[in-house]
């Protein structure tokens, strides 16, 4: 993959784009779940966000952010800098263009979702639906592949407190692959109490960087200082080095997360008990163990 | 008079080159903060992010430790250009210890940045007052064209029809190392106006910028207050209009002299007479020195050495006149050859092979531009190879010794050349050689020492 991009970038006699220009797809945790319970208020994180965006688009003209909510029952795109008019409307002077756009398109994603939730009190409640937004990301970014040679470098900064829902493995682990093959790192910045086991991992395959902040406090510091690193500059920074990843999976069957578990010879599906038959691929008789 | 090397430095050279009062007076100006930022190498971009909420200073040792050893000679990079900008200022404590923090004002201004957004540096007249605003593609042909009848003025000032306003003391001093300007003489494009005309549009835009900038103090204004409204300009939105009354009085001036140039657009309405910025405008602050201004190409050249140029443009003609044999025009079309002679023609004139393979290559025509190579490879060894030719001689100041007293001699001197290394010819038969002229000193001796 990597060179057949190469390849195709190697012709462009003059670039337009200099090596900073970056494509920053956020995803926001909004699950209330979370935020009720989490050592910031949300109104604060999200000036924290806020500030981070306006930065990341300060320092290139060429940046772009694209922000992607992430709810716990749909996600929905937010914001786009793009296509932002070139002309804001004056009509709230002190508001800047970016906030009072955000913010409007978020609190119409809140209420939807919240009735969502309503009508669906089944759902795993207290996760929020990272796989969803993880590929509406990967779809947005292979549109940009598709404008031509000429791009920002793309990556996923996933903002995400809520803690991991084992149901969603199958595809947030698709998802992470995919984001793999197209060389898009995957940077994690956990706000919750607990480490997030998916984001570990889509990290650590991606080539992302996976940071817990210690103090909520200071969540633009952490923001500016290891976030705002475009790709470029990453190869001569000192980054958050993974302490341990969890390679944990969750089983097909019953959506545990489990530390031992059968594993289909053929197709590789992961199960928490043995079984006759896989019900992935139909395939009989399978014995592997995992360790 | 020295050679000027027309370099298309970037604007925040110049910037860099003011004193630090008048730079730091600059910071004033939220505009020229961001612009500024901008300006930086990715890694010192990063740097003021990351320093932007520090109010203490940060040593110099642990700045060190946050980059990877590959990366060293970056950050070196990085952090001289933040403090020849003066971003950055360097403070030394007791223990000899440097250490850097942001300039104040520059840091208040990023702050209020990302905190209120950024802010467009005027209102836009409203629509209902600014009827018949051109669309955006009629603004970008309109700059083009006006930039071409800059060019052609600038290039043939013998003509007699006037196209722009500028005085002619002005035209002058942009003309100058771009033209001869020799008494009782036609002007003639030299070295460096040859290049110039094949840079690219931005590139070319810097040039003529720079020398308005630098002559700026002779018309009797500031060139920081100069640099400050250009890049101011280059935040206003292309395309919308903006009431030429919120300039001041030396702004409104220059503006008049912007027009021409097509980096902004005057018009009139019943009362109020406004400007739009143009694409050339925006583009004044961009760091990148060699963007390409995405223009359509309009040259096919074929394997045949034929060259065929869609357009109707006189500048276009001149400058493919520069390098090749232009045989005939239909209303949109050029048609010329690339021949050996033109080309020699374009190399005594100081124009560089490399410079019309690049201006082939960018100028492809659509068509053309999305095979590679745009320019057909043995047309472009072809002109490399013409090139070499005229660099097959190799001048060598050297000495010629000869009427040797005895062969003896003769083939001791050579073989004492030889052994210096500086023997380059020898004609034993009328007993002559010739040799480098550093080791004549040492030959003469030789010769002269008694056997």
């Amino acid at each position: 993959m990597a060179i057949g991009r190469s390849a195709v970038m190697a012709p462009v006699p003059s670039k337009l784009y200099s090596d900073d220009v970056s494509l920053l797809m956020v995803l926001l945790d909004t699950n209330p779940f979370f935020w009720s319970t989490a050592s910031i208020p949300f109104s604060k994180f999200l000036s924290h966000v806020l500030a981070f965006l306006n930065s990341i688009l300060l320092i290139n003209q060429f940046n772009q952010v694209v922000v992607i909510a992430t709810g716990c029952n749909s996600c929905n795109f937010i914001f786009d800098s793009s296509s932002v008019p070139a002309n804001p409307n004056l009509e709230n002077g002190r508001m800047p263009a970016l906030c009072s756009n955000l913010l409007q398109k978020l609190e119409e994603f809140v209420t939807g979702d919240e009735k969502l939730s309503k009508e669906v009190l089944a759902a795993g409640i207290g996760s929020s639906l990272l796989s969803g937004s993880l590929s509406m990301a990967l779809c947005y970014i292979q549109r940009v592949f598709r404008t031509g040679p000429l791009h920002p470098q793309p990556r996923i900064l996933c903002l995400q407190g809520s803690p991991d829902g084992p149901e969603q493995y199958v595809a947030v682990m698709n998802a992470i692959f995919s984001a793999q093959r197209s060389m898009v790192p995957i940077d994690s910045c956990v706000l919750g109490a607990q480490h997030s086991a998916f984001l570990q991992q889509a990290s650590y395959i991606t080539g992302g960087v996976y940071l817990k902040p210690q103090q909520l406090d200071g969540l633009f510091q952490y923001l500016s200082t290891v976030f705002a690193t475009d790709l470029h500059s990453r190869r001569f920074l000192q980054l958050p080095k993974p302490a341990g990843v969890d390679f944990r999976a969750s089983c097909f069957c019953h959506k545990n997360t489990i530390d031992m578990g059968y594993i289909c010879s053929v197709c590789l599906s992961i199960f928490c008990k043995h079984h006759k038959k896989c019900s992935t691929c139909g395939r009989k008789r399978q014995s592997s163990l995992e360790g | 008079m020295p050679q000027v090397k027309i370099i298309a430095k970037n604007f925040m050279d110049m910037v860099a080159s003011l004193p630090a009062m008048k730079l730091d007076a600059l910071y004033h100006n939220t505009f020229i903060c961001e612009a500024i930022l901008r300006s930086l190498p990715p890694l010192a971009k990063k740097y003021v992010l990351q320093m932007l909420y520090i109010d203490v200073p940060v040593t110099a040792k642990a700045m060190e430790e946050w980059v990877l050893a590959d990366g060293f000679s970056k950050h070196r990079v990085a952090i001289d250009r933040l403090i020849q900008l003066r971003v950055f200022t360097e403070t030394s404590d007791r223990k000899k210890e440097t250490s850097y923090r942001l300039n104040p004002t520059f840091q208040t201004n990023l702050q209020k940045h990302l905190i209120y957004g950024g802010v467009l540096p005027r209102e836009p007249m409203p629509s209902n007052i600014t009827v018949r605003l051109p669309s955006l593609d009629d603004l970008e042909a309109y700059a083009l064209v006006q930039w071409e009848c800059f060019l052609l003025q600038l290039i043939n000032s013998t003509q007699t029809e006037k196209l722009t306003n500028f005085s002619s003391s002005l035209m002058k001093v942009f003309q100058r190392g771009l033209l001869t300007q020799r008494e009782k003489e036609a002007p003639r494009l030299t070295e460096s106006g040859f290049q110039f005309l094949l840079m690219d549009t931005n590139a070319q835009l810097w040039y003529i910028m720079r020398e308005y900038i630098s002559n700026s103090e002779e018309r009797g204004v500031d060139p920081a207050d100069l640099i400050s409204f250009l890049l101011e300009l280059s935040f206003h939105v292309t395309g919308e209009a903006y009431n030429i009354n919120t300039l001041t009085e030396f702004q409104r001036n220059t503006i008049k002299d912007l027009a021409d140039l097509g980096l902004v657009k005057l018009q009139q309405g019943r009362k109020e007479s406004w400007f739009i910025p143009t694409k050339l405008a925006t583009n004044l602050s961009m760091s990148l020195s060699d963007t390409s201004s995405r223009k359509q190409g309009f040259v096919v050249v074929e394997t045949n050495f034929r060259l065929y140029a869609y357009s109707s443009s006189k500048l276009h003609c001149e400058i493919l006149r520069l390098f090749s044999r232009v045989e005939y025009q239909l209303p949109n079309l050029i048609v010329g050859a690339i021949t050996k002679e033109s080309l020699y023609n374009a190399f005594e004139n100081g124009i560089t092979a490399e410079q019309i393979i690049s201006f082939l290559q960018q100028n492809a025509h659509p068509r053309v531009a999305e095979r590679t190579p745009s320019v057909p490879e043995n047309v472009t060894d072809q002109i490399r190879l013409w090139e070499t030719d005229l660099n097959r001689v190799e001048m060598m100041p050297s000495h010629l010794y000869d009427e040797f007293p005895s062969r003896d001699v003769f083939d001791a001197a050579c073989d004492y050349a030889r052994e210096y290394g500086g023997l380059l010819w020898e004609d034993s038969k009328k007993m002559r050689l010739v040799v480098k002229a550093e080791i004549h000193l040492h030959m003469r001796e030789y010769l002269r020492r008694p056997k």
